[in-house]
């Protein structure tokens, strides 16, 4: 079920009554939030609701097994295995056809035979998001930073549908003290909530689909019939959408999950101001960041060792970071080439003294670049499209709707911050019945925009 | 935790985010009623279809009790990005198998390689359409990408969720009529069917169940309008693929009679008219397959969905395509 589609019109206002009726009677409530957030799934994949009570079952018992455990070791080996189960899944569900199907063209260049039957394995929709979590739960309760939960509390965190799809990625330790009492009927930040489920709508459905439609999906498919200064146009496009296709879900997440009581932690903070990519990173997808570095980097080693340790242990968790995103070899390439800047940053960038500006300049080129690779459907196809900016013509696609959204997009980031969120604070502090109304109205002209067609898929759903 | 959950952030209660959620749903209801029934006219058939008209008539009634839905609709339209589509559509048509005259036959019913006569003088491609719904890709960029080297123009309208045998979307015969007027193609590619399975109705106006003997006559009717629109009267070429057989075996019904009804409709246009066959390619004796061999080499050809081709099966495809293209023009 997406997020802007007449089925979740009707869905959300009946869960956010019944959810705000039960709420004191936490042994109805629970039942009643679980219920629908499997609903929420099984209108996407009914099957792979299976898959996530799995993942549930496999996890909570493994923390209840690590919570019992005394001696160190053996919680580390249950943590390892209930890890290990959960990237089976997903390594079976999200990677099995790409690595079949790239060891059988090796084996069938050195003249022999497939290893592995070549299948299709349909991908289960945020089923990288939640096999996160579960191994954020699990090895936070080896780490001792949590208490294990009951099966009932285990099983919202991991299904609790706002962040169920596409993130953010909410740790345990975040979501389950939620958990813990009713959520408080008097103190719902209901006005915040409204203007970000307003403002993600407006970024997925106005900005990101028109942006994909007339530029960006056009010029990726066909780079061949393109020149410069229009491959140039795309891959800034591209940036656009991609931000407002992904922060426009995460705000309509943290939205909705306000308007239920819940609180989720921020995911973008102006990634286009961001003046390195160290600094980027801590503004773009913050929640993978820090789940890449709690439960990847920190646990390689680091910045603990040597600097060639550093650097490996920096590629290592950006090159996965890239795979996390698709099975396809250009994330692995956009995974590397982010985990080479990042490297060089950390080799050279306090040598170099260069003014604000500049570091922001370069640094949003190489996002930018990075973005080309990120599209691109295969190696083959990034080639053709690189190649582009060798080939001069005339732009065809640089009109001025296409010129605004983008900078409508990145031009508010790099502006000051302070009087965004005083508009911000003032905006939250509106009668939400007045919000409520505005929202309304909102939608008309936001789902005015959306061809027949319907709204295409969230980017991030998809990984 | 969240900038949106600091300490100076005004509190409302539970009640007002009740009243402000179901107040925004309230003027959606008002003003675009009739939208949300249109929603569920869309989808497929089941409870999720059922819940969302068990919504959408009550509000569509509502809708049109009220002036609100046309203020709404002027105040609106201008920001929709599709092209209003006129001219006779499938809605219109005359029933299939009401007339009881028989149709003449032509020579457009013949190849000429069928008679021993020589095949037509090739002529030049100037504008290759590649249509259809999701089926049509990435088949339409894979041929735009083989012809990007040429002077062919190459127009990709793929029409993602549409279908011949439903016109709530999409119209096709309105659409078809519409693309030949643009765009002038002199040859036209249509991988169309993956939606299709609708109801339509008949010829005393009653709705038609698929995969009758029934439908399949009204569902290749309409193939033929189709068919007829893009072939210009024999100025153009119609190169339309058969739908390789899903894994579902639902779908794989539907496709069958699908295929039946095309190579039905394409019989009084052979002379223009090609009917790429996918299934003894991608599927040989109508049985799902993941994979097979390209080139010597084993290769997944279909996407996880088992409908859809992935990007080597639709390569495989456009190559198919292109051959035929290239039996008729130089380019």
């Amino acid at each position: 079920m997406l997020f802007p589609s007449v089925q979740f019109a009707i869905f959300f206002p009946i869960v956010l009554a019944l959810s705000w009726a039960l709420m004191p009677r936490p042994f109805l409530w629970k039942p009643f939030i679980l219920i629908a957030s499997y609903v929420f799934y099984a209108a996407a994949s009914p099957t792979f609701c299976l898959l996530l009570a799995g993942v549930t079952v496999w996890n909570h018992y493994a923390a209840l097994l690590i919570g019992r455990t005394e001696r160190d070791r053996w919680r580390s080996w249950i943590c390892g295995l209930a890890v290990t189960g959960d990237l089976v899944a997903l390594g079976i569900f999200k990677y099995y056809s790409f690595f079949a199907q790239s060891f059988a063209r090796e084996f069938h260049s050195v003249g022999l035979g497939t290893p592995f039957p070549l299948l299709t394995v349909a991908l289960p929709v945020g089923i990288s998001f939640f096999t996160f979590q579960a191994i954020s739960y699990t090895v936070d309760v080896k780490r001792r930073l949590i208490e294990p939960a009951r099966l009932i509390d285990t099983a919202v965190y991991l299904s609790f549908f706002p962040h169920l799809v596409a993130g953010p990625i909410v740790r345990a330790r975040e979501f389950l003290p939620q958990l813990a009492s009713p959520r408080d009927p008097e103190q719902v930040a209901v006005s915040s909530g409204l203007m970000l489920i307003g403002m993600g709508l407006v970024k997925k459905v106005v900005i990101a689909d028109y942006l994909g439609r007339t530029v960006v999906d056009p010029v990726f498919a066909v780079p061949q019939a393109y020149h410069a200064p229009d491959a140039a146009i795309a891959a800034y496009a591209y940036a656009a959408q991609i931000y407002c296709d992904f922060s426009g879900y995460t705000d309509i997440a943290i939205g909705l999950a306000l308007l239920l009581g819940f609180v989720f932690p921020q995911n973008f903070h102006s990634p286009y101001r961001a003046t390195g990519f160290r600094d980027f990173w801590r503004r773009w997808h913050m929640t993978l960041s820090r789940f890449l570095r709690d439960f990847l980097y920190i646990p390689l080693g680091g910045n603990r060792g040597s600097t060639l340790m550093t650097y490996r242990n920096l590629m290592i968790t950006m090159v996965l970071g890239g795979l996390w995103h698709g099975a396809a070899w250009t994330f692995v390439i956009w995974g590397a080439f982010h985990g080479t800047c990042l490297i060089l940053e950390h080799a050279f960038g306090g040598k170099l003294k260069a003014p604000t500006w500049l570091r922001w300049f370069v640094t949003f080129q190489l996002v930018v670049f990075g973005w080309i690779i990120f599209r691109s459907q295969n190696v083959s196809e990034l080639w053709t499209f690189l190649k582009r900016f060798a080939s001069p013509g005339a732009p065809t696609l640089w009109t001025a709707p296409v010129i605004a959204a983008i900078l409508a997009t990145i031009a508010p980031q790099l502006l000051p911050e302070r009087p965004f969120d005083r508009l911000q604070g003032a905006l939250g502090r509106l009668n939400p019945i007045l919000l409520g109304t505005s929202l309304g109205v909102l939608i008309l002209f936001v789902a005015a925009t959306v061809a027949s067609q319907g709204v295409p898929p969230f980017i991030y759903f998809r990984f | 935790m969240d900038r949106f959950d600091r300490a100076h952030t005004r509190r409302f209660s539970g009640r007002q985010a009740i009243v402000a959620v179901g107040l925004a749903a309230a003027i959606v209801v008002v003003c675009s009623g009739a939208s949300i029934r249109k929603a569920g006219e869309e989808m497929h058939a089941g409870i999720g279809r059922d819940i969302v008209l068990a919504v959408g008539r009550p509000a569509a009634w509502i809708a049109n009790q009220l002036p609100l839905h046309r203020t709404s609709h002027t105040l609106t339209a201008w920001l929709s990005p599709d092209t209003t589509l006129t001219g006779p559509g499938f809605t219109n048509s005359a029933d299939a198998g009401a007339s009881t005259a028989i149709p003449p036959v032509t020579p457009d019913a013949f190849v000429p390689s069928q008679l021993g006569a020589p095949p037509p003088a090739k002529q030049q491609l100037h504008t290759l359409l590649v249509t259809g719904d999701s089926m049509s890709q990435p088949l339409d960029q894979d041929l735009a990408r083989s012809l990007a080297s040429t002077d062919v123009r190459v127009i990709r309208e793929p029409h993602i969720g549409t279908g011949i045998s439903t016109t709530i979307l999409v119209d096709w015969g309105k659409l078809s009529t519409h693309q030949v007027s643009q765009y002038h193609p002199n040859a036209v590619v249509v991988f169309i069917g993956a939606n299709d399975g609708y109801s339509m109705p008949g010829p005393n106006g009653k709705q038609v169940n698929c995969c009758t003997a029934l439908w399949a006559a009204i569902y290749a009717e309409r193939v033929r309008r189709m068919m007829n629109t893009y072939r210009q009267a024999g100025a153009a070429r119609v190169y339309w693929l058969t739908l390789p057989t899903p894994r579902d075996s639902s779908r794989a019904k539907i496709a069958r009679v699908v295929n039946a009804a095309i190579e039905v409709a394409a019989e009084p246009w052979l002379a223009q008219v090609r009917v790429i066959d996918t299934v003894p390619v991608f599927t040989p004796g109508d049985r799902y397959r993941d994979s097979m061999t390209i080139g010597g080499e084993p290769t997944i050809v279909r996407q996880s969905d088992g409908i859809h081709l992935n990007d080597a099966g639709s390569s495989l495809a456009a190559k198919l395509v292109l051959s035929a293209v290239d039996a008729d023009f130089t380019r």
